[in-house]
Parts: structure tokens; C-alpha cells; sequence
């Protein structure tokens, strides 16, 4: 018994502690990339454009590609449900719906997670080890500008960007298989979809994806930092990076769900 | 030996005191180092050198005991002033510390753009001095990993040496290099300390680099200063521990050898 409150103990005061250390790094981040190059102490603009190419640009053809399977997986499915009550024409507006609400923001932000969260958390994790940010410091380099906010302001702009992308893909590819393998007509489908798809549907889906772009990169930057011994803490922190930023979208987008439910 | 050292301390740790949670590395450190002078502490692995340096150059802020520099409390400083005295601080570090995903010479040049307005091909022509001056001139477009570790030791020393500072501290510059290499990088501490008259800061444990550069040494065992003074003062204080390091003797392993095998076997 005493074990057992002495464990809860400490884990809530483990995860104060982590609260503490993330709203730190936020207050720290915002100040860094909103507050100090209105008081001229400049942004690291080149370097944030090269973290956008490498965030968003160079992660479209994954992204584009999986999203367009998934339209098309989805419009199977729909149609195996629809086609019984001779309804396959509302194939589109399924697609359309759960596409812009759903998941072109979900599969966009797991999939940049993969490839880029845990990029994040790598590079910071392996640059502590290496004493790297201890250099950094020692410069008079505060960290946090250097590393954390071209990451971060690269990351907010990246994820709805693709997410954009994502949605038209996905609705292309329930667009190409419905036509194609189940042979509705093509301008059909388009004045179905058109007519499905409302302005809120897609303020949903961008509001979740700049959402879901915070926790990816605050994740990311959260564990790379609390990297300590050598490559294998690397490691550690890289794949917990991906696992708990992955389970905090599906949170956030659980939230916001729910929310966008009732407003 | 060293025409440049004074004797007027520019940088005085009191009473030092630095933990890692309930383990307790430091305890109690006070020493002053004087203008101009080499200063090496020197002490065996684990002992806390580096955690020591990192209190010097404000990476970590002790738990206890202050840090002057140029009389000026470094301890409790803001962040803000911490950041204007590290500008004339530079540190070469255990591992080298170079940024792995830029060149040699942007690693050099990062400082100089980050800090100063100069234009890029000022900065170009320092980075190419700087370098010359380690003995790496030519090898700006190389990636770090593309360095032997004494080459990488050298560029860490340039980017070091970039700000022109007037402190510098190295943590084991000569530690895993062969005794050629290491003596080379001895002699390139001492070029730079009489060349650009620095104070310089040496982590150790190596005494063929005190015998080389040191112009007063100090030993630390188990968080605290054994002994302080120049090379004839320690050789002469005839501490145990001293001597001991000095003849390179290993810690006794118990004088009975069959004390020793159970030791061993643990029964
Ligand atoms: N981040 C840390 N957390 C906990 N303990 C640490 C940490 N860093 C160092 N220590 C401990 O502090 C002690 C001193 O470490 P330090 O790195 O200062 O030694 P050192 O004298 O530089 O050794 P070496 O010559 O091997 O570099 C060691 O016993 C080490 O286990
Ligand atoms: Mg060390």
C-alpha cells in the first residue's frame, strides 16, 4: 500500500516536474521566435527555410502517395457499405468529409512525426552528447534560437501546408477509384464532393494540423534534450519521441474532435 | 618560464561546492589564477575536472562557493552578463565539440557572424588565419568527420580561438592522442599563450603536459585540492597522493594475496 502511494507519488511529481520543464521550453521558444527579432535580436531565417524544405517539401511525395492510397482504401470500404443501398454516389461526400476533418491532418502529422520528429530528437539528443550545445553556450549561442526556433517555426509552417496537400490527394484518390474500379461517373463525383464539403470541414482540419504541428515539434525538442549518456540514449529518447508524440495527437485530435462536435 | 604571467588573479573560485543529486563532486574548491598564467589542474579520471571547468565557463552554476572573474561575481551574474564575459572565453572541449553538420571552416566563421558585423570575406580571411595558426590551413571545406581526432583537437582550438579571447580553457587537449600528437598540441598551447599573451585554464591527467606548459598546478583528488603551487613546489610538498601520481603508481590493491583473491571471487 505504501509502495503503491509512494510509486503514484512519484510519478505525479515526474510529470509536474516534465510540465514544468515543457512550459519552460515553450515560454522560451515563443519569446526566442516572436519577442526577440521585434527587439532586433534576429531570426535564423535561412536555416528555418532549410528546416521547412526538409519538414514539408521533402515529405510530400510519402505523404501525397500514402494519402492517396488511403482515399482510395476508403472509398473501397464506403462503397462496400453504400453499394447496398444503391448509394455509392455518397462515396464522395464519405471520402470527401472524413478527409478534410480526419485524416489527411492524422496520416500528415504521424508521417512527419516519423520523419521529422524524430529527426529533431536525434539531432538535438546527439549534438548534447557530443557536448555540441555545450559549445553552443559556451559561444554566447543561445540554443534555443540557434536549434529550437527554426525547427519550430519551420514545423508550423510545414504541417498545414502538406496537410492542404494531403486533403486534395486523398480526395484524388477516392476520386480515382471510384471512377475507375466502380465506374461512377467522374462529374458526378466532383459535384457531389463540391457539394459535401463545407468551409468548417476544412478550418477543422487546419486548426487540428497547426495543433498537431506544436506537439510534434515540441516532443521532438523536449526528448532530444533530455538525452544523456551516448548513442544508445540516442536511441532511447528518439523512439520515445516518436511514441509519445504520436499518442498526443491522437489526444489533441480526440479534443478538437469533440470540440469542433458541439461548435 | 612564462614572461607574460602576473601576479594578479583574474579568475578566484571560493569554497566551491558542485553535486550531481546526492553525489557530491566537488567539495570545497578554492584556487585563483593569475593574468597571463598557465594554469593546469591536474587529478585522475573522475575526479570532477570537468565538472569543475563547466562551473568555470558558467555551464552549470555550483551549489555552493563563488566564482570571480576579473572580481566580478560570475555565479551570480544574469544570463545576460554571463553572455558578454563568455564572449572573451574560449573553451576547447574533452570530445572536440565541433558542430557536426557544418564545415571546419563554417565552424570557425560561426562565431565571427554570429557575433560581430563583419563582411563575409573578412571573416573568410580570419577563418583562413585562424586555421593557419592551428596548423589546418586548407582544410576549411573538410566536415569534421573527415578529421583524426588530433585534427579535430586543433580545429576546436581555432574555433576557440576566434573572438580573440583572453581566457582559455581546455578540458584534456591531449588525451587519446599519441605522445607525438600530444606534445604537438602542448606546443600549441604555449604558442598561444605568448603569442596572444592568454590566460590559459588546462585539464589533465597527463604529466608530460605539465612538465611542457604549466606554470603553476594544482591537484585535485576526490573533489578537493590536495596541493597548489609551480612544478618545484608540488614536486617538493611531498603529499602521497602527489608523489604517487607523479611515480604513476596504481592504488594498492591489498598487500595480502589472499586478501586479494577474495576480493575477487567476492567470498
Ligand atoms: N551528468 C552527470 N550526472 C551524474 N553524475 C555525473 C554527471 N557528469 C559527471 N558525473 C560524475 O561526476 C564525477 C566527475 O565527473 P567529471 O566528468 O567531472 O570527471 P573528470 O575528472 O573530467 O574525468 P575524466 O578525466 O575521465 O574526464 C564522475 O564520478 C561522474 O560519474
Ligand atoms: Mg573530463
Amino acid at each position: 500500500m505504501t509502495a503503491f502511494v509512494g510509486t503514484t507519488g512519484r510519478l505525479a511529481l515526474n510529470s509536474l516536474y516534465a510540465v514544468a520543464r515543457v512550459c519552460v521550453l515553450v515560454v522560451d521558444t515563443l519569446q526566442w521566435a516572436f519577442v526577440a527579432p521585434l527587439r532586433g535580436k534576429g531570426l535564423r531565417v535561412r536555416s528555418t527555410i532549410e528546416q521547412f524544405v526538409e519538414i514539408g517539401v521533402n515529405s510530400l511525395p510519402i505523404v501525397l502517395l500514402i494519402t492517396f492510397l488511403i482515399g482510395a482504401i476508403m472509398a473501397m470500404q464506403s462503397s462496400y457499405q453504400l453499394a447496398r443501398f444503391g448509394a455509392t454516389r455518397y462515396i464522395a461526400n464519405l471520402v470527401g468529409v472524413a478527409a478534410l476533418r480526419e485524416l489527411a491532418p492524422l496520416m500528415t502529422a504521424i508521417l512527419i512525426t516519423g520523419r521529422s520528429g524524430s529527426a529533431i530528437t536525434a539531432e538535438i539528443g546527439t549534438m548534447k552528447v557530443a557536448e555540441e550545445i555545450d559549445a553552443l553556450e559556451v559561444m554566447g549561442l543561445n540554443p534555443t534560437k540557434f536549434l529550437v526556433v527554426p525547427k519550430f517555426l519551420a514545423m508550423m509552417m510545414a504541417v498545414p501546408c502538406v496537410t492542404v496537400l494531403a486533403m486534395l490527394s486523398m480526395i484524388i484518390g477516392g476520386f480515382a477509384l471510384t471512377t475507375v474500379v466502380i465506374g461512377l461517373d467522374a462529374s458526378m463525383y466532383i459535384e457531389q464532393t463540391a457539394g459535401a464539403l463545407v468551409p468548417k470541414d476544412l478550418v477543422t482540419g487546419m486548426v487540428k494540423s497547426v495543433f498537431f504541428a506544436l506537439t510534434i515539434s515540441w516532443v521532438g525538442v523536449y526528448r532530444g534534450f533530455q538525452v544523456e549518456g551516448g548513442a544508445e540514449g540516442v536511441g532511447k529518447r528518439t523512439t520515445s519521441s516518436v511514441v509519445t508524440s504520436i499518442f498526443l495527437i491522437i489526444i489533441v485530435d480526440l479534443i478538437f474532435t469533440v470540440l469542433f462536435y458541439f461548435v | 618560464m612564462n614572461e607574460n604571467a602576473t601576479s594578479e588573479p583574474i579568475i578566484q573560485v571560493r569554497d566551491l561546492e558542485v553535486s550531481y543529486g546526492d553525489f557530491k563532486v566537488l567539495k570545497g574548491v578554492s584556487f585563483d589564477v593569475m593574468r597571463g598564467e598557465t594554469f593546469v589542474i591536474l587529478g585522475g579520471s573522475g575526479c570532477g575536472k570537468s565538472t569543475l571547468l563547466r562551473n568555470l565557463v558558467g555551464l552549470m552554476r555550483p551549489a555552493a562557493g563563488r566564482i570571480l572573474i576579473n572580481g566580478q561575481d560570475f555565479t551570480a551574474m544574469s544570463d545576460n552578463d554571463r553572455m558578454e564575459i563568455r564572449k572573451r572565453m574560449g573553451m576547447c572541449f574533452q570530445g572536440s565539440a565541433l558542430f557536426g553538420s557544418m564545415t571546419v571552416g563554417d565552424n570557425v566563421a560561426l562565431p565571427l557572424r554570429e557575433h560581430t558585423k563583419l563582411e563575409e570575406s573578412t571573416i573568410d580571411i580570419m577563418t583562413k588565419i585562424k586555421l593557419e595558426l592551428v596548423g589546418l590551413g586548407g582544410f576549411e571545406g573538410f566536415m569534421p568527420s573527415e578529421l583524426s581526432g588530433g585534427m579535430k583537437k586543433r580545429a576546436g582550438l581555432a574555433r576557440a580561438m576566434a573572438m580573440d579571447p583572453k581566457m582559455i580553457f581546455y578540458d584534456e587537449p591531449s588525451a587519446g592522442l599519441d605522445p607525438i600528437v600530444a606534445a604537438g598540441l602542448d606546443m600549441l598551447i604555449r604558442k598561444m599563450q605568448s603569442t596572444f599573451n592568454l590566460t590559459s585554464i588546462v585539464v589533465t591527467h597527463e604529466m608530460s603536459s605539465v612538465e611542457l606548459i604549466a606554470d603553476r598546478v594544482c591537484f585535485l583528488k576526490n573533489g578537493e585540492v590536495v596541493a597548489i603551487g609551480t612544478r618545484e613546489e608540488i614536486a617538493a610538498s611531498g603529499h602521497p597522493f602527489v608523489q604517487q601520481f607523479m611515480a604513476r603508481r596504481p592504488e594498492d590493491e591489498g598487500s595480502d594475496r589472499e586478501d586479494y583473491l577474495r576480493s575477487l571471487t567476492g567470498a
